[in-house]
Parts: structure tokens; sequence; C-alpha cells
């Protein structure tokens, strides 16, 4: 994937995310696009490890950054005690239009991300991106092993949210499956 | 009467102290081989004061670290107590303490002759200076040391601490891993930066470095992410959010006047060619590459570099000739273009396209390009207010609030072709980028 291909798919995202109730700060986009490259088969290979609220890109961190020094994103504060949110700036548009076939290629997928997690929380968004990374990543299959995996690599989250949250990705994974929404190379 | 306590003066700090733990490190071969690496490369060659070396920085991060350390676990907010549990526990804090100091002072340990940050290109694939350093944590010269220490240190600790979660991306870390290694190296209010922002304006001369680091260091606090969250973050009491904007500004012109300055950076570019040429040539070190091995990468050092930049650039059939001449006779590219914001709405990555037009234009020798990694304002951190909120820094400061991190992409050229390429380049240049963003899109 090119850099511009890429950093329209991150506009896209944000624009949708914002359209679903998302509010946008960076951990909303950070969870977003590992969704969309681990759940839904984005060719984006940014490289996530666990680090703030579960799975976390260095590289996803540049290129917000970048998008920002280029104008097409802006951070900007939000309600009180919360962290700020990236918004598409008012010059991007005219950037995404020169990457038709991007948009085309990412829509489903990006909308589906946007349907099942742009009203989420910080919280939630951390326990269903961790048990996601957890799938992706362990060798083992039973549920309720991988749910105490979660437990034991966030201790801060109860079994039965563990749980629920194993059981939501497995759930959204076979939906994928199923579908035509995994993303076309 | 044996000193248990050694001082070591020094220009930012005044005093630095060493345990004499520290102190063996200190006189370790892969630290004491700091003496010889400079902090700012080539720079010297454009602020001749910046001459200084890694070795006092890397005590500069250690005496820093140990203060900001001191100020975060002393005074821990009851909301905020529970996210890292260690801090209940004195030996760990003791422990913890350790660990840290000895971690600033290995930082830097794996950093190649100039600092030099092409690693892609001088190093085997997969290698860089955080995984040298990690090497040398855990070499045989360093392990006795953290041995013989009570109780001992783990080298795992110290390497994670040193490199952080970016660079040690294998090894899995606690919160308050991860907060401690934020102290050395983090984004906002990592030490590594306070102490070379500080440095390096003061042997440069150029004042824009300099801030109130004392009220910053006593203001940095450990804090919840944003109200209510479990992830702890190194955020700062409202008192000194205007030593943190300081900060933030220090950083913002030094990168522009001195770090990416373009002059600095096409004497990096000059500098990799010829290291590129040197190293493929065999003659000293025989594998295309800097040494990945303990005794290897101690070996080398600015002073063997410096000796065959002198001998290339007097014999025209050595390699790296050219590029030796070119620094050691100030005969550098010049900038051809410098990347705009404009520019980017036509084509993501402007520089790259005229850089690949120019060189099909003037021949590959002619041009060359230098794109540094872009650095974050870092203005994400959390703010403790008087009426004991946590406020991110963004909404409660305007001049954050307003900095914006900048891209800096160059074009150079030979100096022989400078005016026919400026011509050129204005003849062609709204025509390269559309061709170019013709392409982006691809198949």
């Amino acid at each position: 994937m090119k850099r511009g291909q890429r950093l329209a798919m991150l506009l896209m995202l944000d624009k949708e995310m914002w359209r679903r109730g998302s509010w946008c700060g960076e951990t909303h986009l950070q969870k977003g696009t590992f969704f969309l490259q681990e759940l839904l088969g984005s060719d984006s290979e940014y490289e996530f490890i666990l680090y703030k609220y579960g799975p976390f890109s260095f590289g996803l961190r540049d290129d917000l950054a970048e998008m920002q020094a280029d104008g097409l994103l802006d951070l900007v504060a939000r309600h009180p005690g919360y962290g700020p949110s990236y918004v598409v700036a008012a010059d991007a548009d005219e950037f995404l239009n020169r990457f038709p076939k991007t948009v085309e290629r990412f829509a489903h997928a990006i909308q589906f991300v946007a349907e099942q997690f742009g009203d989420k929380g910080v919280s939630d968004l951390e326990r269903l991106a961790t048990a996601l990374f957890i799938r992706r990543r362990s060798k083992e299959t039973d549920v309720e092993d991988r749910a105490s995996q979660l437990v034991s690599l966030k201790p801060h989250i109860s079994e039965s949210d563990a749980l629920a949250a194993t059981k939501d990705i497995d759930r959204l994974a076979s939906v994928v499956e199923r579908s035509d929404l995994t993303i076309k190379q | 009467m044996s000193k248990y306590i050694h001082e070591i003066r020094d220009p930012i700090h005044v005093f630095i102290r060493l345990d004499s733990f520290e102190r063996k490190v200190l006189d370790s071969r892969p630290f004491q081989r700091l003496r010889d690496i400079t902090q700012l490369a080539l720079t010297y060659l454009l602020y001749p004061g910046a001459t200084h070396k890694r070795f006092e920085h890397s005590l500069g991060v250690m005496e820093l670290a140990s203060r900001v350390f001191d100020t975060v676990t002393a005074d821990v907010a009851p909301d905020t107590r529970p996210l890292i549990p260690e801090i209940d526990n004195p030996d760990e804090v003791r422990y913890w303490r350790r660990v840290l100091r000895m971690a600033a002072l290995c930082h830097d340990v794996g950093h190649l002759p100039f600092s030099h940050a092409a690693e892609d290109e001088l190093l085997p694939a997969g290698w860089n200076h955080e995984r040298l350093t990690r090497m040398l944590i855990e070499s045989d010269l360093m392990l006795p040391i953290w041995k013989s220490m009570r109780p001992p240190l783990d080298p795992e600790h110290i390497v994670k601490l040193a490199l952080g979660a970016r660079k040690a991306k294998n090894l899995r870390f606690t919160k308050w891993e991860r907060i401690l290694s934020e102290i050395i190296v983090g984004d906002a209010f990592g030490v590594d930066r306070i102490d070379y922002l500080l440095r390096d304006s003061h042997h440069t001369g150029v004042g824009y470095g300099k801030f109130d680091h004392y009220r910053l260091v006593d203001e940095i606090r450990i804090l919840p992410s944003e109200q209510g969250s479990t992830e702890p973050a190194l955020g700062i009491k409202e008192g000194g959010i205007y030593s943190a904007e300081a900060l933030t500004l220090a950083r913002y012109f030094m990168f522009s006047q001195v770090y990416y300055h373009p002059i600095r950076l096409i004497y990096d570019r000059h500098l990799m060619d010829f290291l590129k040429s040197w190293l493929a040539e065999g003659t000293l070190l025989g594998s295309g590459t800097f040494p990945i091995d303990v005794d290897g990468h101690l070996r080398i050092t600015d002073n063997e570099v410096k000796a065959a930049l002198r001998v290339a650039a007097d014999d025209k059939h050595k390699a790296g000739h050219d590029s030796a001449k070119r620094i050691l006779e100030h005969k550098h590219f010049r900038v051809l273009y410098e990347r705009n914001p404009q520019d980017v709405k036509v084509h993501s990555d402007p520089g790259e396209a005229i850089a690949r037009a120019a060189a099909a234009e003037f021949g590959d020798a002619a041009v060359r390009s230098s794109k540094p990694r872009l650095k974050n304002v870092a203005a994400d951190f959390p703010v403790r207010t008087r009426d004991d909120r946590v406020e991110p820094a963004i909404s409660m400061s305007g001049v954050l609030s307003t900095l914006k991190p900048t891209s800096i992409d160059y074009v150079f050229v030979d100096p022989d072709i400078e005016g026919r390429a400026t011509r050129w380049l204005q003849e062609n240049r709204r025509n390269i980028l559309e061709t170019a963003a013709s392409e982006e899109e691809g198949s």
C-alpha cells in the first residue's frame, strides 16, 4: 500500500468514525485502524504492539503527526477531562479526491468498523482490540482460555467482561468471514 | 579512604554525582567509547561549538532521570496510586531508581560513529543502535556489574527503560515500566530530550533551546492519561504549564534551526555516502556494514571515521573520495527543493517525486534527498489543574494547541548544476507533481 493510499484510508476512517458518534481521539483511530488491518485485512502493514489501551502502532502515530503537518488533520481540544480529537481538515477533501480507487476499495470495510466501534469508549475499545490481538497471535482456540489471557494482560478487566469481549470478537470475525467485507488486495 | 560518591563537573547540571557501581559503568569500555562519539555529528561544520559528545549527554540524562523519578514518586495522588501499585513498596521504588539511573547512563551506548541515524543503510537488516545498546547492556562487559549490585539488577529491566516500548518491541512492559521508560525516552517529558536540548543549545550557541527545566522537573507528575483513565502517563501540574510550553517551543526552534538545518542534513547525507563506500571497500571492517559484535562495535568511533575521511579526501582512487572531499572542503550540495503543504495537496510525497525526476534529468550522482523522521509536537499529555481535575494539555494551553508538527523534506543538487536545476524545477515543478500524482493510486 502506497503512502498516499494509506493516508486516504485514515482520512476516510476518521470521517466515518465521526459520523458514527466517535470523538476520534488517538486511541479511537489506533483501534479503528487495528480492526481494519487485523479483522478486515487492510494491507496498511502497521506494526501493533500492546501499549496504551491495548494494540498500538508507533508508525500510525507518526502518520497522524505527518497528516497534521501536511494540513490533512487537525488536533482539537474536546470536552473537559478528555483527550483531544483528530478532525479532518478543510483541505483534506482535495487530497482524498485523488484516491477514488482507494475510497471504493475501503468504503464497506470502514463503514463496518465505524458501525461496530464508532460509539465505543476507550475502555470498550481496549477490551475488544486486545481480544482481537490475542485471537490473531495466540494458538489458543478455546474462548475461555483466550479470555483468561486477556485478563492476565489487562488485570483491570473483569473475567466476565473479558469473556464477553472475546466472544464479541469471534462473532465479528465470523460476520466478516461470511460476508464480502474483507478488503481486496 | 575510598569514595562512595563521585562528583563530575558539568556545564548544564553543575555537579553530577555517581555511586561506585555507576562509576564502574562509567569506566566500562562501552561507556568510555562515548567520549569519541559526537552528539551532533557534523553539525560542528555549521556551529563550531557543537563538538560535545554522547559521554556527557548520557551523564546528564542520568542526573535528570533521577531528579524526575524523585519528584514523581514523592507526590502521587490518590487517583493515580492504584494504577501503579509498585509505588507503595519502598524496596521496589529503591530498586527501580537504580535501574532507571543505569538505563539512563547506558541508553546511547549502541550509537554508531557520528551518532549516524541512517542505520538501515549502515547496519545489517534488522539492526539499529537500540539493538546494539541492548547487546552491550546484556554483554559480558556489563553483566558482572549488574550482578554485583545488591539486589542485583535484571539486565532486561535496564534494557526496557533505556529503549522504551517503541524500540524494545519484543519485551512486554508493565504500566510502571512504561512510565519509567517515558522518564528517559518519552515524547513529552523524556529527559533524553530535555538534556539534549539544553546541552545542544549551550554548545551550538543557539539560545532557543534553553528553558526553565528546574521548574519543569519540579512540576512533572504521574497522572491518569485522562480523567478516570486506567492508563498512567507522565503529565504536569498546572503551575508547570508555562515551562512545558517553553520546552515545546525550544524543541520546535532547535529542530528548525539546528537539527533539521538543510546544510546539516546534506552533510549527514554526504557522510552516509562516504560511510557506505568506505564500509563496502572493507579494508577496515570487511563486512560492508558496521560491525554488530561487541568488540567490533567498540573498536569503531568518530576517530577511525575521521582518519578514513582524510585519507579518502586526499586520494581520488579511494572509495568515498568525492563525499569525503565535499565534507572536508565544505563543497556540499545545495537545496533545490523544500517540501510545503501546497505541494502535498498535489502529491502525498512531493520531495520523493521531485528527487526522482531530478535524478532522471541530471543523473543519480548529482541529486540527493533528505527526509528525516518527523518529530511530533508531543502536546498530548495530562495536566493536573489547581482544582484537582485532569485535563489534556492542549485544552489548557494556547501555545500547545496552536503548534503543529513540521514535515521536513529537502532535495539537494550538486553545486555545479545548481542554476540549471533551479530553472528546470521552476519550469517543470507542477508537471512533475501532477504526473507523479496520477501514478499514486497505482494498480
